[in-house]
């Protein structure tokens, strides 16, 4: 996201200008994947700020010319008139601890599966949870508010949790070693790990 | 009720998780699910460089194990 006075209307003119993302994170990944089709990699400026909101502060602060977002800053944002100039979508994961047990795994992908039905037959009605978060709504209010009607829907898209194909890890694996973001001598296969996701995407018998 | 401790970073990421709590959907599944909310590794600074940044970000309570799921 870029402010609303910005010059820049297309990710090709940020060369060598502070973009504002979080390092190892969704909006450092997201970034380099969509900047890299603009720019060369020696231009391409991602300047870690932390949160989202610290990231869209220092973009309507001047201090960064854009910032990597997510929702309900996008929806924010586009409220005060700022301008997207790339927008990308990436795979959220479960990251789940060794102790976790298959069967629990199963019982708690059976339950989110219900809410994302919910979800999507009705999107608007459950976004007064990215509204009234207790670590957003001040910040939030600070620019105005929010309400459900400000969001683009489509834009939220939620899907049943199923384990990563081969293909996803190794081609996600080779990108990062070629951005230096994992070092070559790890091997994909060591980093992760299906087989409790697998078995969980096994339906209930129920 | 079989518990589970779950880390909430940003809520964009945890909705249907939200949603399924708030519609007793764990419940139904026999899950006793608790809430935690992530909290920083350290002091943001402004930086060019990745490697001075702690890739563990917010998810604390993850790695010490006091938690045993959480999205992104």
């Amino acid at each position: 996201m870029v402010r609303p006075d910005s010059p820049h209307n297309y990710p090709g003119t940020l060369g060598h200008r502070p973009i504002a993302v979080q390092f190892h994170a969704g909006s450092h990944y997201v970034a380099l994947r969509l900047l890299e089709g603009y720019l060369p990699k020696e231009k391409i400026k991602l300047v870690h700020y932390g949160s989202p909101q610290q990231r869209f502060e220092a973009m309507w602060n001047g201090e960064v010319d854009a910032c990597v977002v997510m929702e309900p800053w996008i929806a924010l944002a586009e409220k005060l008139g700022c301008k997207a100039v790339c927008e990308g979508h990436y795979l959220g994961a479960e990251n789940a601890s060794d102790d976790m047990d298959e069967a629990t795994f199963a019982a708690i992908n059976r339950a989110v599966a219900k809410a994302v039905d919910m979800l999507n037959a009705d999107k608007r009605k459950y976004l007064h949870y990215l509204i009234e978060d207790p670590r957003m709504a001040a910040a939030l209010q600070k620019y105005g508010g929010l309400t459900p009607e400000d969001f683009h829907l489509p834009r939220l898209r939620y899907s049943y949790t199923t384990p990563y194909t081969d293909e996803i890890v190794e081609d996600t694996y080779h990108w990062m070693v070629r951005w230096g973001l994992l070092t070559g001598a790890a091997c994909s296969a060591d980093l992760v790990d299906n087989r409790v996701c697998s078995a969980a995407d096994t339906p209930a018998a129920d | 009720m079989k518990k589970v401790v779950s880390e909430v970073s940003g809520t964009v990421f945890s909705l249907p998780w939200l949603i399924a709590r708030d519609q007793g959907l764990f419940e139904a599944e026999g899950i006793d699910m608790e809430f935690v909310r992530a909290r920083p590794s350290g002091a943001v600074t402004h930086t060019e460089n990745p490697e001075e940044v702690n890739p563990i970000l917010g998810h604390v309570a993850f790695e010490e194990a006091r938690v045993s799921i959480y999205r992104a």
